[in-house]
C-alpha cells in the first residue's frame, strides 16, 4: 500500500486528512479496486457515518433531557454503547477481507483484548447495582417506618433511624467503613433504653453488612481495570488509517467508547475500589472528542465537588439517598415529642423525597442491570465472531 | 401499719400521677412508669386506676399489662429463646399487642385519648419487634453455631449410611465456624443447617414480624446470615472468587483444578446447598411466600452468581484444543444440572438467574465450536517443515486422531453442541476437520523427494487414520463408506509405492521370449548386464527402504508379501533363464549375488526404520 507518504506523528498527520478519509480513500479504491465503485462508497458512508453517529449520541448525552449521570441518563449511556458496537459489528462484517491484514489484525486483537478487560467492570458494576437494591430495601423500611398516615412517635424514629444507619454504613466506601462500624454502634445505642444487652448483639451481627460482598477477588480494582483498559490508546497513526482503508480510525473511535463507557459507569455506581485517574487523548479532530471530552470534563467536575469526593458513586440518585438520608437522621437525633408541625412537616419532606429516589431506582435498577448484561453479551458476541474471522485468516494467538 | 403506709403511698402516687398528667394519658402513664421503676412497691398493678370512665380505659389497661409483660423480656439480658415458656410467653404479649392495635385502630380518627393509647401501644411493638429482630438474628447465628450431628434432633434427613459420604454438617470440629457440608457423592439428600426446633421458633417469630410490616427486617436478617453461609460452604469447596481476567491469565493447570472443583461444588450447590436453603426458608417462611421467595432469593444469588461467573470466564477464554475436555465437562455440568436450575430457581425473583444460567451454558457450547475451530485452524497451517524420517507416523496425525477419539467419547454432548445446524452436524465437523488433516498431510508427504518415500509416508499415515476410526465413536460418526474410502485410498498408496518403487527393477527382469533366437553371445551379454543392474538397484532400494518405516506390522508384513509376490516370481523366472543360457559360462551363481530366498531375506528386512533410530515412526 502506498502510504509512505502519510507517516508521520498521529495527531499531526491525522489533521491533514482527519477529514478527507473520504476522498483519500477514493483514490486508492480507483486505484486498487475499480471495479466495485459502489461497495467502495457504501464503506466510506460506513465509515463516516459511524463517526457522525457517535459524535450524535454523545451530543445527545449531555443535551439531553436526562440529567446528568441520573439513572436514566446511564440507560442512556448504556445504548450508546450497544448501538455503537453494533454498527462497529457491522463494519468489521462488511470488511472481513480487511482484517487480516496488518496492521488491522493487530488493532482489533487489541480492541478485544480491551474490551474482555471491560467484561469484569461490567460484572462489578453488577454487583454494584445489587447493593443499590439493598440501600432500596434499607430506604424502603425508612418509608414503612415513617409512613404517611400515622402520627409519628419515638419507635417509629428509632426504627427509621436503624435503617438510616445500616444504609449509610453500606453506603461507605470499604475503605473507611471500619470506623463507621464503631460510629454505628455508637449512635444506635444512643436511644435504645437497653441498649448494653443489645450491642454485644449488633457487635456479632456487623458481619453481615459486609457480606453482601464483591462476586471479584478482593484484590480486583476498578481503577485498575480502566486503566488498563486505557493503557496504550492512541490515535492511530496517517499510515495505519492509509494501510486501513480508515477502519484504524472505527477501531479507535470504538475503544474510546468502550473506555468512556466504562469510565462513566465505574464514577456513577459503586464498585469495588473505583478511580476516575484515566486519561483521554483524543484528538479535537474527531467529531466526537469533543462532546466526549467535555462530558469528561462535566463527571471529572461532578466527582470533585465537595459533597461527592467520597462518595461511594456519583450517580445523581445516590447522591439524593445520601443527602436525604443525613438530613432524615439529623432530623431524627434531633425530634422532641410531640413533633412541632414545622418539624413534621420537613420530616415528610424527606420522606417524600425519599419515596421519589426509592421509587426512580424501584423503576430502573431492573432494566438498568439487563443493560449491563446485554453490554456484557455484545461485547463477548463481537469478540467471538471476530475470534472466528481472525482464525480463519491466520494466527489467531 | 407497713400495709396501711404502702396503700397510702400508693394513693399519693396515683394522685400525682393524675394531677400531672391531667389531660394526657401517656404522661400519666409514664409518671407512673417512673414509679414503678422507682420501687418494687408501686407496681403497675396497684397503680393503675381501675375506675377510669373514659373509652379508652380498657385500651390503657391491656396495653399497661401487656407494656409490663413485653417491658420485662425486651430489658432482659439473656435471650428469650433461651427458655421455651418465656419465649411463648413474649410471643402470646405479642400476639395480643398485634390484635390490641387492630382492634383499636378503627376507633383512633374519633377518640384521641385512644389514638394516644395506640401510639404507646406502637411503640411498644417497635420495641418488641426490635427485640424479635435480635432474638432471630442470634437463632439463626447460633443455630447454626451449636448444631451438631450428634444432636438427635430427627430431622437430618440423610439417605446413606456412610459416614464419609454424608453431607456432613456442622460436624463441631471448628468452633465458631459456620457448618459446612463437606463434598458428598449422594445427592438425593437434604440438609438441614438448622435444628427443628429453631427453625420452628425463627418462623414463629417471622410471623409476627411479616403481621407487624417489619418483614423486610426479618427477610434482612435472614438473607444475610444464609448467604454468609451459602458463600463461606462455597469457598469451603475450594472455589475462589476470581475475576474473569484473573482466570484468563491463570496457568491452565490451575484453572483444570478450579474446574475440577468447579463441578464438585456446582453439583453440590444445586442439588443439595440450593435445594436445602429453599426448604429452609420455606419453613422459616411458611405460609409467607413472597417473603419466602425474595429471602431465598437473596441468599442464593451471589453464590449462583459466582458458580456462573466462572463457567463464563471459561467459556470466553482461550479456545486451545487441549481446553476441549474440561470445557465439556463445564458444559455437561451445566446442562445435567438444568432440571435444577429450573426447580430450584423456580420463583419470578430467581427468574434472572434461572436465565443466566442457560446463557451461560449456552455460551460453553460456542466456546466448545471455537475450540474445534481453532483446532481446524491449527492443523491447516501447521507446517510442513522437518520431514519424519523414514516416512513414518507424523505427530499430527497421532494428535489429531487421538483427540478426536478421546473427544467423540462425548459424543453425545458434541452432538447437542453441533446440533444446532445440521450443516454443521457432529459427523459434518468431523469429516471435515479429516478432510483438513489429510490435505495438510499431502502438503507434507511433498517434501519427500523419492515418491515411494512420499507414498510410504502416505501409507502409515492413512492407516494410522483408518486404525483410529475403525471400531470407534469417530467411526460410526464418519460412516462405512468413509472408511471404505479411505482404505482404499490407503492401498492407492500401496500401488503408489510398488510402482515407484519397483516397477523400474521389474522391468529390469523382463526377459525377451525373443531372447533365444537372438545371437547367443548378444543374450548373454544383455542378460549378465540386466544381472548386475538388478543387484545394483536392488541393493541401492534395499539400502534406501530398510531405514523407512512401516509402523503397522501386518500392513509391514502385508506391503513387503506383496512386494515379495511380485518379484520373486520374475527374478525366479529371470535367474532360471540365466542359468540355462549356456554362454554364461561354467559357474553362472558365481555372478548370481542372490539366490531367490536371500531376495525374499532381503526384503523382509525392509521397513525396520532400525538404521534411524530417531525416525520416531516405531513406538
Amino acid at each position: 500500500m502506498p502510504a509512505t507518504d502519510c507517516q508521520g506523528s498521529s495527531a499531526a498527520a491525522f489533521t491533514n486528512f482527519g477529514r478527507s478519509i473520504l476522498s483519500l480513500r477514493r483514490d486508492q479504491v480507483h486505484s486498487m479496486d475499480g471495479a466495485h465503485p459502489d461497495s467502495a462508497s457504501s464503506h466510506e458512508l460506513d465509515l463516516d457515518s459511524f463517526q457522525k453517529n457517535v459524535a450524535d449520541r454523545i451530543s445527545g448525552l449531555s443535551s439531553g433531557p436526562d440529567e446528568i449521570l441520573s439513572l436514566s441518563w446511564v440507560q442512556k449511556l448504556l445504548d450508546l454503547f450497544v448501538i455503537s458496537q453494533e454498527e462497529f459489528r457491522m463494519i468489521l462484517f462488511n470488511n472481513k477481507s480487511q482484517l487480516h491484514r496488518a496492521p488491522m489484525d493487530r488493532l482489533i486483537a487489541e480492541y478485544f483484548e480491551r474490551s474482555v478487560k471491560a467484561l469484569d467492570v461490567c460484572n462489578a458494576i453488577r454487583d454494584g447495582i445489587e447493593q443499590m437494591r439493598q440501600w432500596q430495601k434499607l430506604i424502603e423500611i425508612v418509608l414503612i417506618a415513617l409512613d404517611n398516615q400515622r402520627t409519628f412517635c419515638d419507635g417509629q424514629f428509632r426504627r427509621a433511624k436503624k435503617a438510616l444507619i445500616d444504609l449509610a454504613i453500606s453506603m461507605l466506601d470499604e475503605k473507611d467503613s471500619g470506623s463507621a462500624l464503631s460510629h454505628r454502634n455508637r449512635s444506635f445505642g444512643r436511644n435504645t433504653n437497653n441498649s448494653t444487652s443489645r450491642d454485644s448483639t449488633h457487635q456479632r451481627s456487623l458481619g453481615h453488612y459486609r457480606s453482601l460482598s464483591w462476586s471479584v477477588s478482593r484484590s480486583w480494582s476498578a481503577a485498575r481495570q480502566l486503566q488498563a483498559i486505557g493503557n496504550n490508546l492512541t490515535a492511530p497513526k496517517g499510515n495505519e488509517v492509509m494501510a486501513t482503508n480508515g477502519l484504524a480510525v472505527v477501531v479507535f473511535t470504538m475503544n474510546s467508547v468502550l473506555l468512556f463507557v466504562m469510565w462513566a459507569l465505574v464514577a456513577a455506581i459503586p464498585c469495588q475500589d473505583r478511580g476516575l485517574q484515566v486519561h483521554f487523548y483524543i484528538p479535537r479532530q474527531f467529531h466526537w472528542a469533543g462532546p466526549l471530552l467535555s462530558l469528561h470534563e462535566k463527571i471529572l467536575e461532578e466527582s470533585k465537588k465537595r459533597d461527592r469526593k467520597n462518595a461511594c458513586g456519583l450517580l445523581r440518585e445516590i447522591y439524593q439517598i445520601e443527602k436525604n438520608a443525613r438530613l432524615m437522621n439529623e432530623l431524627s437525633d434531633s425530634v422532641q415529642f410531640p413533633l412541632t408541625e414545622e418539624k413534621e412537616a420537613e420530616v415528610r419532606q424527606r420522606v417524600q423525597e425519599l419515596s421519589k429516589v426509592c421509587e426512580t431506582m424501584k423503576a430502573g435498577l431492573d432494566p438498568l442491570e439487563r443493560q449491563v448484561r446485554e453490554v456484557f453479551h455484545k461485547i463477548v458476541r463481537s469478540r467471538t465472531e471476530g475470534l472466528d474471522n481472525l482464525g480463519k485468516g491466520h494466527g489467531s494467538d | 401499719m407497713a400495709e396501711n403506709g404502702e396503700e397510702k403511698l400508693l394513693a399519693m402516687a396515683r394522685h400525682i400521677a393524675r394531677t400531672l398528667g391531667h389531660n394526657d394519658d401517656t404522661m400519666a402513664d409514664d409518671i407512673l412508669q417512673i414509679f414503678s421503676n422507682f420501687d418494687g412497691r408501686f407496681s403497675r398493678d396497684k397503680l393503675t386506676d381501675l375506675d377510669d370512665p373514659r373509652p379508652s380505659a380498657s385500651l390503657q389497661l391491656s396495653i399497661n399489662s401487656l407494656d409490663r409483660q413485653i417491658s420485662q423480656y425486651v430489658a432482659s439480658d439473656h435471650p428469650i429463646w433461651a427458655d421455651s415458656a418465656d419465649s411463648s410467653a413474649f410471643l402470646d404479649s405479642v400476639d395480643e399487642l398485634i390484635a390490641t392495635i387492630r382492634e383499636w385502630t378503627p376507633l383512633a380518627a374519633a377518640d384521641k385519648s385512644v389514638s394516644t393509647c395506640l401510639v404507646r401501644a406502637d411503640e411498644l411493638l417497635q420495641q418488641s419487634m426490635f427485640r424479635l429482630e435480635d432474638e432471630f438474628r442470634s437463632l439463626m447465628e447460633r443455630g447454626g453455631q451449636s448444631f451438631e450431628l450428634s444432636e438427635s434432633t430427627g430431622n437430618l434427613s440423610f439417605d446413606s449410611d456412610d459416614d464419609e459420604d454424608e453431607g456432613v454438617i456442622g460436624n463441631g470440629e471448628n468452633h465458631h465456624q459456620i457448618p459446612v457440608a463437606q463434598p458428598i457423592s449422594e445427592y438425593d439428600i437434604v440438609i438441614d443447617a438448622l435444628p427443628s426446633a429453631t427453625i420452628n421458633d425463627l418462623s414463629e417469630i417471622a410471623k409476627r414480624m411479616v403481621t407487624a410490616g417489619f418483614g423486610k427486617e426479618c427477610s434482612h436478617v435472614y438473607s444475610s446470615c444464609r448467604r454468609e453461609f451459602l458463600e463461606e460452604s462455597i469457598s469451603r469447596l475450594g472455589l475462589q472468587k476470581l475475576s474473569i481476567e484473573e482466570v484468563h491469565k491463570m496457568p491452565w493447570q490451575e484453572i483444570e483444578e478450579q474446574i475440577e472443583r468447579w463441578v464438585k461444588a456446582t453439583n453440590l450447590a444445586l442439588r443439595i446447598l440450593f435445594p436445602s436453603e429453599r426448604r429452609l426458608c420455606d419453613r422459616v417462611f411458611f405460609g409467607l411466600s413472597s417473603a419466602a421467595d425474595l429471602s431465598f432469593m437473596e441468599v442464593c444469588r451471589g453464590s449462583s452468581i459466582q458458580l456462573l461467573n466462572f463457567a463464563d470466564a471459561i467459556a470466553i477464554g482461550s479456545r486451545s484444543p487441549e481446553r476441549l475436555f474440561k470445557v465439556l465437562d463445564l458444559f455437561e455440568t451445566l446442562r445435567d444440572l438444568m432440571p435444577e436450575f429450573e426447580s430450584v430457581f423456580s420463583d419470578q425473583y430467581c427468574l434472572v438467574l434461572r436465565n443466566e444460567a442457560v446463557t451461560i451454558w449456552k455460551r460453553l457450547g460456542e466456546a466448545i465450536r471455537g475450540i474445534f475451530m481453532e483446532l481446524e485452524n491449527l492443523i491447516r497451517r501447521d507446517p510442513a517443515k522437518a520431514a519424519v524420517p523414514g516416512g513414518g507416523l507424523h505427530p499430527i496425525t497421532r494428535y489429531v486422531m487421538n483427540y478426536l477419539r478421546a473427544a467423540c467419547r462425548s459424543r453425545q454432548t458434541l452432538e447437542q453442541v453441533f446440533e444446532k445446524d445440521s450443516s454443521s452436524s457432529l459427523s459434518v465437523q468431523m469429516s471435515w476437520i479429516m478432510e483438513l488433516l489429510e490435505s495438510n498431510l499431502e502438503v507434507k508427504s511433498k517434501i519427500y523427494r523419492d515418491p515411494a518415500l512420499c507414498s510410504v509416508f502416505m501409507i502409515n499415515n492413512g492407516r494410522y487414520i483408518v486404525q483410529k476410526v475403525n471400531n470407534s465413536e469417530l467411526g460410526s460418526l464418519l460412516g462405512e463408506d468413509w472408511i471404505r474410502k479411505h482404505n482404499a485410498k490407503v492401498r492407492q498408496y500401496h500401488s503408489n509405492y510398488q510402482r515407484s518403487s519397483w516397477n523400474k527393477i521389474l522391468g529390469i527382469l523382463k526377459v525377451e521370449n525373443s531372447s533365444s533366437s537372438a545371437p547367443n553371445g548378444a543374450a548373454a551379454r544383455s542378460m549378465k548386464e540386466k544381472l548386475k543392474l538388478f543387484n545394483l538397484s536392488f541393493d541401492e532400494i534395499c539400502k534406501t527402504q530398510t531405514p523407512w518405516v512401516i509402523f503397522d506390522e501386518q500392513f509391514r508384513e502385508e506391503l513387503k508379501n506383496s512386494v515379495i509376490k511380485i518379484l520373486l516370481p520374475a527374478y525366479g523366472n529371470f535367474i532360471g533363464k540365466f542359468q540355462n543360457i549356456p554362454e554364461i559360462g561354467k559357474h553362472p551363481d558365481r555372478l548370481i549375488k542372490y539366490v531367490v530366498e536371500d531376495v525374499e531375506a532381503r526384503i523382509n528386512e525392509l521397513f525396520q526404520g532400525n538404521v534411524a533410530p530417531a525416525g520416531g515412526g516405531r513406538k
